[in-house]
């Protein structure tokens, strides 16, 4: 990757090089059906329409126009990458040449990119085509990257900052259902220690079961996650008609989600505790 | 009254507990307030955005959105004055856009707009003067903010450069003298605009006779769905659009942001109930041996249930008035996060404050509280009251 550029003219976005979106014309030229011609479509065309490997379809830039008859001579899965969603869809694949007739835009094209034998000179290189090619902007593979990615960056931040507040209300929520968990212990407490069983016996108590409930409920948790997880693949890859995986539960995540759970929740327990053995435990039994 | 003293004494007795309850919905029903705002923010402020010009369509080639590819509208005249001879159409305003290189130390990229200053809506002037004419030979260039913050100012000459084959790049450009400056209102975070006459651009950009866009302003009292209707017949190779269907396309492709909205403002409404839910059966299960002996008394199980559900009320209110604050604050967070989300016009707001919204969460987040306190409430009304006095101490 590091040795390639990518060049573009300064009016261009950053668009597939073998596609037909956008580049037609008012008065584009009728398209010359040269000879030829086979094309490749997308998988989720090819389920739409029933297409396989030989058929033979007519594609066009007129929606009213006769089109040009071309055989389908492969379906392909496009790469997983999140820059794709949001351009036009579905797509399909055509030899260069056969584009810019379609499109009345003979030799051009709105990128192309650059192998170098020495990666290392890249930026002297993009430097002496730009001096080279005044209005084109030539860009390092890594910019190009950069730039695709924005709008993924920009949901990745929107994103942790929603996780932020959802885990602040789990941690708060977390934190009042283990303090009612305590209290309500209160007259079992009373009577405890009214028979002589220990404060450090009855903290330890109430603490263990503060952290079995918060381990029990982070792994329930994290069971709705997961199930949450994969109905969100199912929808947005449907939706999106893709194999990209929008949601991932790692071992990271279960472990923050864990230890969260766990650890909000031994504070609230034994902030609870503390504060009930300092009751008088013969007022608590009503004596 | 008595009530109401009732369940405003029980919630203070407990004071951890009802303020952590209260911070717990408050946070919730700050979150669904986002949502709220969220999921139906962006199509009207989208739609504000495209009203405000006061142009109802907008005509691009086929098959595009306005700008959003390089395609252009051929034999402009023709289709203006064609369009302009509907009765319902009162202008046309011809827009053509273009990257230009600005010639400087690291040649900056404008996107430059070639309108017809009388009859525009792609920018308000905030300096200077505007453009003198759409003809060929206007010189004259109004800028925006990000370009007069590179030090440019009214007075300055530029020169632009259009991009182009390698033959003739170098002698497509075009010197201009700054006479304003103004606020692009479709300009996206870090766009460089500039606004100069049409002539001029397409002399540069070798385009003539040609548009990006047309916007269309429509006669008083014409009905916009009718007009786009008579202008696809009329004008079949063109992609014509009301602002209500631009609104709707864009809303499609941020479709995202409106489910999340609804899967995170329903997720803040269950944890609302729960929350209050489970607060308020720990609460009244604390207190079945109290219900009882009132019940003992005479007072009627409407009226205990009443006060339960007053409880809940005062809890979930309580909630709301913070959580709507800390709404407004969170909103204002996220909403400088997603202003950098590119591609979108800077002017495009994701949070949209509107009463509506504020009093729906409000109301959400009370009714979701009340409903939760009515299930352990009426199920402790239906205990037996001499085997709960016998079994519990008031």
């Amino acid at each position: 990757m590091t040795g390639l550029l990518v060049v573009l003219s300064a009016g261009s976005l950053i668009a597939p090089l073998a596609s037909v979106e956008g580049v037609w014309t008012q008065d584009a030229h009728p398209l010359p059906c040269r000879v030829a011609t086979s094309i490749l479509i997308e998988r989720s065309l090819a389920a739409d329409f029933g297409l396989a490997p030989g058929d033979s379809v007519a594609i066009g830039s007129d929606p009213a126009g006769p089109g040009c008859r071309v055989m389908v001579a492969g379906v392909y899965e496009p790469d997983a990458d999140p820059a794709e969603l949001a351009r036009e869809r579905p797509r399909i694949i055509m030899h260069l040449p056969e584009v810019a007739a379609m499109a009345g835009r003979d030799d051009e094209v709105d990128r192309f990119s650059i192998r170098l034998r020495d990666p290392a000179g890249a930026n002297d290189v993009a430097e002496d085509l730009v001096a080279l090619m005044p209005g084109t902007r030539v860009l390092r593979a890594e910019a190009v990257a950069a730039r695709a990615s924005t709008t993924f960056e920009v949901v990745r931040r929107f994103h942790r900052a929603i996780g932020i507040i959802t885990i602040t209300a789990g941690g708060v929520f977390l934190a009042c259902i283990m303090t009612l968990k305590v209290q309500e212990r209160r007259s079992q407490v009373a009577a405890l220690r009214l028979v002589g069983v220990s404060r450090s016996t009855l903290l330890s108590w109430l603490i263990l079961e503060a952290a079995l409930v918060s381990v029990f409920g982070g792994i329930l948790g994290i069971g709705i996650g997961s199930l949450a997880s994969h109905l969100i693949n199912g929808f947005y890859q449907r939706a999106y008609q893709t194999t990209l995986e929008f949601s991932i539960v790692t071992a990271e995540t279960v472990w923050i989600g864990l230890v969260l759970a766990v650890s909000l929740g031994l504070i609230a327990g034994a902030v609870g505790a503390v504060r009930l053995l300092q009751v008088d435990a013969l007022a608590e039994v009503g004596r | 009254m008595l009530i109401l003293r009732y369940s405003a004494r029980e919630l203070l007795r407990h004071p951890i507990r009802s303020g952590l309850a209260i911070l717990g919905v408050a946070v919730a029903c700050a979150m669904l307030l986002d949502m709220l705002m969220l999921g139906g923010g962006l199509n009207s402020s989208f739609e504000s955005l495209l009203t405000t010009a006061g142009y109802e369509l907008r005509v691009a080639p086929a098959g595009t959105l306005p700008f959003d590819t390089g395609a252009t509208i051929s034999d402009l005249q023709t289709v203006r004055t064609g369009m302009q001879r509907l009765d319902e159409i009162d202008g046309v305003a011809p827009v053509l856009g273009a990257n230009l290189l600005l010639e400087g130390p690291d040649r900056p990229r404008v996107f430059v707009l070639g309108v017809d200053p009388t009859d525009q809506g792609i920018y308000r002037l905030e300096a200077g003067e505007d453009l003198r004419s759409e003809a060929r030979g206007e010189r004259g260039i109004v800028i925006d903010r990000e370009l007069a913050d590179r030090g440019l100012a009214i007075g300055d000459a530029i020169m632009l450069q259009a991009p182009g084959s390698f033959a003739d790049a170098r002698s497509r450009r075009g010197e201009f003298t700054i006479v304003g400056i103004a606020d692009f209102l479709y300009s996206s975070v870090g766009e460089r605009s500039a606004a100069v006459s049409l002539g001029t651009l397409a002399e540069i950009t070798d385009q003539p006779d040609e548009a990006s866009l047309l916007m269309v302003r429509l006669a008083e009292g014409a009905d916009p769905e009718y007009v786009v209707m008579r202008l696809r017949s009329d004008f079949p190779g063109l992609e014509i659009a009301s602002v209500g269907q631009l609104v709707e396309r864009a809303a499609q492709r941020l479709s995202y942001f409106r489910q999340l909205a609804v899967i995170l403002g329903t997720v803040s409404l269950i944890v609302t109930t729960l929350l209050i839910g489970t607060i308020m059966a720990i609460s009244i299960n604390d207190r079945y041996g109290t219900i009882a002996a009132l019940r003992a008394i005479g007072i009627s199980r409407r009226s205990l249930v009443a006060a339960f559900a007053l409880e809940s009320l005062l809890l979930s209110l309580a909630a709301a008035i913070i959580g709507l604050a800390l709404g407004l604050l969170v909103a204002g967070q996220l909403e400088s996060i997603l202003s950098d989300f590119p591609g979108l016009p800077a002017a495009i707001r994701f949070f949209v404050l509107d009463p509506g919204r504020v009093g729906l969460a409000a109301a959400g987040v009370i009714a979701a509280g009340v409903l939760a306190a009515l299930v352990p409430a009426i199920r402790a009304m239906n205990a037996p009251i001499a085997s709960t006095l016998h079994r519990e101490e008031p």
